[in-house]
């Protein structure tokens, strides 16, 4: 059987201006399974990412990660947090610090490991997305692929059990692009289970457990890669893909 | 550094020289003002306050009467009240006549040597000042710019309260009531109540750049942060503040610039800062242009080396 480490059931989220940027939004997710999460800008994806680490609030429904209600106030956060990976789509790397103390931070101050330890963990974690040789570096000085290999990095210097990235490749040039989702394929290869927030339907179709399609605060389809994207879903799917499968 | 003209040869040297010859007009313009009016300049009665070869002071432990040695070189100070009595023979001449009274803290007798004359010793006063006063602003300005930013509406409104009164009201009656009403009610020296004023009262303006400076990180540093499990705090004092203060430091030294000159106000208490020694030296002088000018100088002294050295911090905070 296999083990739910996230559950979302009935989640709305709706700003002081009455938009509902989640609509009764229910999503479970397994144990070494990656789900993609596509539809249009403004379709509450990114939301919906943000809200199983609370990130960001929500109004209504509950949230379970890892056996704890996120968004319940009695939750130890903090703890929860050092347990989900989170990678920006704006890499958010520390740019005062160098790329070794971006990853040693978290360990040595919530984890409360050693100096010596956390520095090896974190030359292997480099190694890991191919940056050993930039350990000295800041992250102003690398290139903006180098630099989210770097936050992979970070996020997975707590040891976590699941992973959410939200649009890591979109703040990308082109050619940069590949290097990231390398570094991703190989982390699903090795087992982790990841919330992908993404516009590379390549990506989707090749690593994906199942994609959600979301359109206006809303989850229309969950399906395998293979159904999801032969066009036989949903009609406003259907739309989407015509549109970026086009070019 | 300001951008560069586009599409245009820079020849900056033909900019000094234009640079000079104003400065040099200014000068002129100062020189021949001064010898407009009729007023004989005396510079040479400025460094014996600035640096006193007169020696320095030998004087009185306690109330009491001066007994000379016949020799001279010797004196002893009986006590008034006690059987105590002190001698004393490192000096170099006598001030004070065998069987005179004197009291605690009078001058009996000099030492040779080379002294600070009294603008120095206002300078090195404003010094202490500003430096505490330094200190005890940044203190009082990061906690209250972290209320500003807070998500307790209470500790915003302290703080917001605090900087509106400060910021409201001027220093010279801030100064005022802190030694006439504060300084009373609790006992507090002159230094200290100047201090506590101009901490307080720098503290609200660094309150606003600390909050600006906060609030110039991007909104993603403090996410990035809290992601990784870090609580708020552990996320302001490691991610945060760091990268503010460095945002900060330019609006933060012309601050404390702006702190080293206010400190010329506390001279209305008794304090014997550089403007009141100044003050005092025009009265013995009868040379109020010379002293004055002697005065700016040596705050230009202070100031100076404060943005030189917060211009090495930047440059060395400088990597990203």
């Amino acid at each position: 059987m296999t083990e739910v480490l996230i559950e979302a059931r009935g989640v709305c989220k709706t700003y002081g201006n009455g938009v509902a940027a989640l609509d009764e939004v229910s999503l479970t997710v397994a144990r070494g399974e990656v789900v993609c999460i596509v539809g249009p800008s403004g379709s509450g994806k990114s939301t919906l990412l943000r809200t199983l680490n609370a990130m960001e609030p929500i109004s209504a429904g509950e949230i379970r990660v890892l056996g704890e209600a996120v968004h319940d106030r009695r939750t130890n956060l903090n703890r929860l947090r050092t347990r989900v990976g989170m990678v920006f789509q704006a890499f958010n790397l520390f740019p005062h610090r160098t790329v070794l103390q971006n990853l040693m931070l978290a360990p040595r101050i919530v984890g409360g490991v050693a100096d010596a330890q956390a520095r090896e963990q974190a030359l292997r974690l480099l190694d890991k997305v191919g940056l050993g040789d930039k350990h000295d570096q800041y992250p102003g000085q690398l290139s903006g692929g180098q630099q989210q290999r770097v936050a992979i990095a970070r996020a997975l210097a707590m040891n976590p059990q699941i992973m959410l990235f939200d649009e890591p490749t979109s703040a990308l040039d082109p050619e940069k692009v590949g290097e990231v989702l390398d570094v991703m394929k190989a982390l699903a290869a090795e087992g982790m289970t990841m919330c992908v927030v993404t516009h590379e339907m390549g990506f989707a179709r090749a690593v994906a457990s199942r994609v959600v399609f979301m359109d206006a605060g809303r989850i229309c389809h969950v399906d395998e890669p293979q159904r999801f994207f032969d066009g036989s879903g949903h009609p406003r799917l259907q739309a989407f893909l015509g549109q970026v499968l086009q070019g | 550094m300001s951008p560069a003209d586009p599409g245009r040869a820079v020849r900056p040297w033909g900019w000094y020289v234009l640079y000079a010859a104003v400065m040099a007009a200014l000068g002129y313009g100062v020189y021949a003002a001064a010898q407009r009016v009729d007023y004989n300049w005396h510079w040479e009665r400025i460094p014996q306050y600035v640096v006193s070869f007169d020696g320095e002071e030998v004087v009185a432990p306690f109330d009491g009467f001066v007994k000379l040695a016949d020799d001279g070189r010797s004196l002893e100070v009986e006590s008034l009240r006690t059987a105590e009595r002190v001698r004393i023979d490192a000096f170099d001449r006598v001030l004070s006549g065998d069987g005179d009274l004197v009291f605690e803290g009078d001058a009996i007798a000099m030492r040779s040597g080379i002294a600070a004359g009294p603008l120095v010793w206002g300078l090195w006063l404003t010094l202490k000042l500003s430096a505490l006063s330094l200190l005890f602003a940044l203190g009082i300005g990061v906690v209250a710019g972290l209320g500003r930013v807070a998500h307790n509406p209470a500790a915003r409104a302290l703080s917001a309260t605090y900087v509106e009164l400060i910021r409201g009201t001027p220093l010279l009656v801030q100064i005022f009531i802190f030694y006439f009403f504060v300084g009373t009610v609790m006992n507090l020296s002159a230094f200290t109540a100047g201090v506590a004023a101009l901490s307080v009262f720098t503290g609200a303006y660094v309150a606003e750049i600390v909050r600006a400076g906060i609030e110039a990180v991007p909104r993603g540093q403090m996410e990035a942060a809290r992601s990784l499990g870090l609580s708020y705090p552990q996320a302001m004092r490691h991610v945060v503040l760091p990268q503010a203060f460095k945002k900060s430091l330019p609006s933060l030294a012309g601050q404390f610039i702006n702190l080293i000159k206010d400190s010329s106000l506390v001279s209305v208490m008794a304090l014997t800062d550089l403007t009141k020694a100044g003050r005092e030296v025009v009265s013995s002088t009868f040379s109020p242009f010379e002293v004055w000018f002697t005065v700016a100088a040596m705050y230009l002294l202070l100031t100076g080396a404060l943005s030189i050295w917060v211009r090495r911090l930047e440059r060395r905070l400088a990597h990203d």
